[in-house]
């Protein structure tokens, strides 16, 4: 079995989502139409066959603790081990939201310190990524580096974290890139495998300075300390989601089967929650063009470069362009609809038009009648 | 424990008339309306009508069908004081085994399974029938009527009525007499195959009906005669909604083209939902060019050609230029660019290369049938398949 432990993080507000994160994290958003977005990391982890793993969160959790349930659906239920969920234990000291990711992680402590494996892979629940995790692991292993961080040439966000590397891939600096600006490096798409007692002395030393960012507290401190950070160079399709422009970007990327494949390659299976749903029903009067169609759809309208989530109806002459359409929602006859979102168990009543721009999508919050 | 009714699915059945399905597994376990099996539909049933128990007996080439129904976790079925049990043929001590030799010798080879569960009744069931059927209402009329057997029947021509099993009743509404294949039929109520029996009842008359060698061990044939000629109650149970044996290549179709017709059977009912084991899929995608009109489309499915009046289950592709037409794609085909598919069925993850053509529109011919290529092979470029054909093989191409 491998020596790795997961850690899913999914503890952070996210609040350039707006509506789309009222009563849930960014984690437990749908993406794709029919998977939501923690689904990566769990079914990552899974395929790495990694045994134990921890979903850490702070609020709004009850969505995301909903959809994994007791983890059955990516073979996580287990007798001995398997799944935990850590919701807060109470307040306690802290009384506002998690400051970084080393604050969350004290909070979970006890658990981190009686676990069995030697090494800690952490993933961000709202990162839309299909990465190979046991070559991560062996690749830091054979690093001999005490955190290993999977980084990409490029992300388009503009605000990240940037490392420059030597010629064995180790960190020699560590870098800040704020929106508009470009510095040189690699940036880090905060996945990280992590030695056990690396990482347990990084809560150490957080909790003794009262510091809990991992980059500037966790790894700029190991590095100082003569630590070794490596370097993992993922080069498939990835994005995390943290505004509502990230997600229809996301979301519309899917349309291009490039980028599918990079998501959903058949040989590591992204694994979700099933509804068992019935094959999507075309009328004859039905037109869909360049979308992407879960199951349980009734179409009898227009379709075109759209996001369609299990069970959604679109009425006769109903016309709908770049949209992401959430679980549920019921479109009427004779909708027009351009860029919307519109979140689950919606309702748009016959003959409405709602029309947003690509920048500035309109969000139909959940189960909410126009 | 004591269960008030269990069931017991016939599913060992090889389904020789699909032979280019069936070559590998068992004709339950032959995929059905995009999404299905057909033995989801008796396993969907039994859970929503409260059925927790039920035995699955198999014989032919169980093995696909064996890890398809698992624990039953996707029916609901994996109960702590019940389940999905398979139930093979097996040894017994001092003898060799012997196969199941009819439908009523399946379910005696198998006294000791229901003995455990001490049932009041047992409902038997087919694995080839598609239907919605709500088996606790047919068990309140069984009660009620105080019967030893309670066979479900359906409302059938006159014409049809001679090629399947008539109940004849009598003033009382009980049955009174049963005609396989009447030449000239007194009723139109045909049997669906589906039984209730007072569970004390069934064991005397398959003990019975074990110790008479001229037997063919058979429900219809031999079970049934016998109950009657002894004067046991037995009551029509009236069933009047959707119902389909999907015995032949062209009811099989006939039945997948009904999938587009929701008035007929409205898959889409929350009150009543057809479960299955699937694999998740992405969602299916539709291309730029592509057209699909009056069909039903599955996750996982690479749309870029014409689809219409069609099936699609999972994981299908369509290529540029491609057309599908009243045909029925089982999971994982693949048809290529150019290609024309049209009353056809194309089984699991065979490939119909660029250019070539299954099937042709009926012409009014007598000889005109639907084409049928099996699963995992290849129908070779610019290759043409005719109407009514029946593929097992890869076909090479032009």
């Amino acid at each position: 079995m491998i020596d790795l432990h997961g850690i899913i993080s999914a503890y952070r507000g996210s609040p350039e989502l707006g509506a789309l994160v009222e009563g849930r994290t960014a984690s437990a958003l749908t993406f794709a139409g029919r998977y939501r977005l923690v689904d990566f990391a769990l079914s990552n982890m899974k395929a790495a066959g990694i045994h134990n793993v921890d979903v850490v969160m702070q609020k709004d959790y009850q969505s995301l603790m909903d959809h994994i349930g007791s983890g059955k659906d990516w073979d996580m239920s287990k007798k001995s081990g398997g799944l935990s969920l850590l919701p807060p234990f109470g307040m306690g000291g802290n009384k506002g939201a998690y400051s970084g990711l080393l604050e969350a992680l004290l909070a979970a402590e006890p658990y981190l310190r009686r676990m069995k494996e030697n090494n800690i892979v952490i993933m961000p629940g709202n990162l839309a990524i299909n990465i190979d995790l046991d070559a991560v692991f062996k690749a830091h292993v054979a690093s001999g580096a005490g955190v290993t961080v999977v980084c990409a040439e490029n992300v388009d966000n503009g605000e990240c974290h940037k490392y420059t590397t030597d010629e064995q891939g180790n960190v020699v600096e560590t870098l800040y890139q704020r929106a508009g600006s470009t510095v040189a490096g690699v940036a880090d798409l905060e996945v990280y495998v992590v030695n056990k007692e690396v990482l347990l002395e990084m809560l150490d030393f957080s909790a003794a300075h009262m510091r809990y960012s991992f980059h500037a507290d966790g790894i700029r401190e190991y590095l100082k300390r003569g630590g070794k950070v490596h370097v993992y160079l993922h080069d498939g399709y990835t994005k995390q989601i943290n505004s509502i422009a990230d997600y229809m970007k996301a979301n519309m990327d899917m349309l291009c089967r490039e980028h599918r494949k990079s998501l959903f390659p058949v040989e590591r299976p992204v694994l979700t929650k099933d509804r068992a749903d019935v094959s999507t029903y075309y009328s004859e009067e039905s037109q869909v063009i360049n979308s992407l169609v879960s199951d349980g759809c009734y179409i009898e309208g227009v379709v075109k470069n759209c996001i369609l989530a299990p069970g959604v109806h679109v009425g006769k002459g109903s016309y709908l362009e770049n949209c992401i359409i959430m679980r549920d929602t019921y479109i009427g006859d004779n909708v027009t609809l351009k860029y919307v979102i519109s979140d689950k168990y919606a309702r748009v009543e016959t003959s409405k038009e709602l029309v947003g721009s690509d920048n500035i999508p309109v969000v139909i919050p959940r189960a909410y009648t126009t | 424990m004591k269960k008030t009714c269990i069931a017991m699915l016939l599913a060992g059945g090889q389904g020789s008339r699909l032979y280019a399905l069936t070559r590998n597994v068992a004709k339950p376990n032959v995929p059905f309306g995009g999404k299905y099996r057909i033995i989801d539909f008796p396993l969907s049933n039994c859970a929503n009508s409260g059925i927790d128990t039920v035995g699955v007996l198999t014989q032919y080439k169980p093995l696909m069908l064996n890890s398809y129904i698992g624990n039953g976790q996707p029916w609901d079925l994996d109960s702590s004081d019940g389940g999905v049990y398979i139930l093979p043929p097996y040894m017994v001590e001092g003898e060799k085994g012997n196969w199941f030799a009819g439908t009523a010798n399946a379910i005696y080879q198998n006294i000791e399974f229901m003995e455990n569960y001490n049932p009041e009744n047992v409902l038997i069931l087919s694995g080839d029938h598609v239907y919605k059927m709500d088996y606790a209402d047919m068990l309140r009329e069984h009660l009620e009527k105080d019967a030893a057997l309670t066979i479900a029947v359906q409302q059938v021509s006159m014409e049809e009525a001679t090629r399947l099993g008539i109940m004849n009743v009598g003033e009382d509404g009980y049955i009174n007499d049963f005609e396989e294949k009447p030449a000239h039929p007194k009723s139109d109520l045909a049997s669906m195959g589906i039984y209730i029996f007072n569970y004390e009842k069934l064991k005397k008359y398959l003990i019975e009906d074990e110790a008479d060698p001229n037997s063919s061990k058979d429900f219809g044939k031999n079970v049934i005669p016998n109950m009657l000629r002894a004067g046991e109650k037995m009551w029509p149970y009236r069933f009047e909604g959707y119902w389909r044996d999907v015995g032949t290549i062209t009811s099989l179709w006939d039945a997948n083209m009904d999938m587009l017709s929701p008035d007929l059977i409205n898959l889409f009912d929350e009150e009543w939902p057809i479960r299955s084991r699937t694999a998740v899929r992405p969602p299916h995608w539709v291309g730029e060019n592509a057209e699909v009109n009056h069909s039903i489309i599955t996750e996982g499915c690479e749309v870029e050609g014409k689809v219409e009046n069609s099936v699609l289950s999972n994981s299908c592709a369509v290529g540029e230029g491609a057309l599908v037409t009243y045909s029925v794609l089982m999971p994982g085909a693949k048809i290529g660019p150019g290609a024309v598919v049209e009353y056809a069925i194309v089984g699991e993850n065979t490939v119909i290369e660029a250019g070539a053509h299954v099937g042709t529109q009926p012409d009014g011919s007598e000889e005109w049938g639907v084409a049928t290529c099996g699963p995992n092979i290849t129908i070779g470029e610019g290759a043409v398949i005719p109407a009514g054909a029946m593929i097992y093989e890869s076909v090479e191409g032009k």
